[in-house]
């Protein structure tokens, strides 16, 4: 008897502790969600969406995380995230370096997405704004330090549109000609194949987030 | 005393899951998972997962409304929370950590049904507040879904420790009194007209259903009213009961009466 009201003691304990601790857990989570949701865009890491993606803070609650882009894309370039990114779990992302985007002309990815997180509507690819690809690092470049590379020019779907070559002298050797790679921000998709395909170690052109507009000064 | 009807939503529930596991192989007979996807052409979407797109991504596509008023309609007439006794595959999770509490002689504690009602609407003001989806953040359905389909492992130490507060802590809670996904089917189970039947004269009152009842507190009451019917959002027509039942006083009923 005693044993027993003592066992009783201690899973009433165990119980009240519980009913406390779980509104407790549910109200850190909540809070912690959304500290780190209504950080600014840029503090957070640069997820590459899939084609027709909305506005990245809207897309977080429209995509209901079903996957069904990720199985219609025939390249399987559409990853699901985890848990590390936090309100972005179970968000379909690319990452360029491992398989891009390959622009389908159908773009299946988005007519299969049920909640209009990815645009139906999306019927050309040269409209697709997933990112915009940027030389990070001019001076490992080979096609910028005067050697004939110009792998991501060739390799564009876009090619003389989103990418174009720019020449000129080459003062170092004085007999050559520098042909450039220069990416030009309206024509270009972020579909990342440049990424995929840049012959270094460590790619020098990426996508990144498409550069928005300066606001005007005495704008609010 | 007969199993057939706990056999019969075992093998629904592993169905469900071959069917979102059936991509995998090859099939094309389901695309999707229990958020939205689609079965031999037939879109279907998780109507707590809509809400939250609506609201949080301010995105309204027509086929999606449809999509989700097709499965509020199919458990409307099947019993609302349904889905949680046949379908959802945190069910399987809860009934292991059941058996194993019962065993163990832990977690004995209770949270009040109606607390899935407060984690709805507290589901619903986060995301109209903040714009974050709670719950499709946090839902462990999609997280078992995408560990099947896209082997997404490390966020099942989420059901690791659904399945420990349940042993440990108070019995069922998450299904019975946290998810807020259960919490909308009994509303909708509420007025569903997929009841069970109570037939007062062929009760021996053994309590054998009541053992069961994963949520006695709504059998109980009916049983001692001698109610002709169990009316309650909260029952998830798991027929449990139908099982041990030694004289068929339970049946399953269909209308309002």
């Amino acid at each position: 008897m005693d044993s027993e009201s003592k066992n009783m003691a201690i899973s009433r304990r165990l119980f009240l502790k519980g009913a406390a601790l779980t509104p407790l857990t549910l109200a850190l989570g909540g809070a912690a969600i959304s500290a780190v949701y209504l950080r600014p865009a840029q503090a957070r890491d640069f997820y590459l969406r899939p084609p027709g993606a909305i506005e990245e803070k809207r897309f977080l609650a429209a995509c209901v995380k079903c996957g069904r882009c990720a199985q219609a894309c025939p390249y399987q370039s559409i990853k699901m995230a985890g848990g590390e990114a936090v309100v972005g779990i179970g968000t379909p992302y690319i990452v360029p370096r491992e398989m891009p985007c390959y622009l389908c002309p159908d773009i299946p990815c988005t007519k299969v997405c049920p909640s209009g997180a990815l645009d139906k509507k999306l019927n050309d690819v040269e409209k697709i704004r997933m990112g915009t690809a940027i030389i990070v690092d001019r001076s490992a470049c080979l096609s910028i330090r005067g050697l004939r590379c110009e792998v991501c020019y060739r390799q564009c779907p876009l090619i003389d549109k989103a990418i174009t070559l720019e020449t000129r002298h080459n003062v170092r050797t004085d007999t050559h000609t520098i042909m450039e790679p220069v990416i030009h921000r309206d024509k270009c998709v972020g579909c990342g194949i440049c990424e995929k395909v840049c012959v270094r170690e460590t790619p020098v052109i990426v996508v990144q987030k498409t550069p928005t507009l300066q606001k005007d000064h005495y704008e609010f | 005393m007969s199993s057939k009807w706990t056999i019969a939503r075992r093998i629904v529930q592993i169905l469900v899951i071959a069917l979102i596991a059936s991509p995998l192989v090859g099939l094309t007979i389901f695309q999707g998972n229990l958020a939205a996807g689609e079965l031999l052409g037939l879109p279907l979407s998780d109507p707590l997962a809509f809400l939250q797109a609506l609201i949080g991504g301010r995105v309204f596509v027509v086929s999606y409304l449809i999509s989700t008023l097709i499965v509020v309609a199919f458990y409307f007439l099947l019993g609302g929370r349904s889905f949680c006794g046949w379908v959802c595959p945190v069910n399987l999770v809860t009934e292991l950590a059941d058996k194993l509490r019962k065993r163990w002689g832990t977690g004995n504690g209770t949270l009040p049904l109606a607390s899935n009602r407060s984690t709805l609407a507290l589901t619903l003001v986060v995301v109209a507040i903040t714009g974050a989806p709670l719950f499709e953040i946090l839902s462990p359905i999609g997280i078992i879904n995408r560990a099947i389909v896209f082997y997404s492992l490390l966020p099942l130490l989420l059901i690791a420790a659904i399945l420990l507060l349940e042993l440990l802590v108070a019995r069922r809670v998450w299904c019975r009194s946290l998810c807020p996904l259960g919490g909308f089917y009994s509303l909708l189970g509420h007025f569903s007209p997929l009841r069970l039947g109570f037939t007062p004269e062929r009760c021996t009152h053994c309590s054998d259903c009541l053992a069961v009842c994963p949520v006695e507190e709504v059998l109980e009451p009916s049983l001692a009213q001698d109610a002709p019917q169990v009316a309650a959002g909260d029952c998830t027509r798991c027929m449990a009961c139908l099982d041990v039942c030694p004289s068929k006083a339970l049946t399953v009923k269909f209308g309002y009466k």
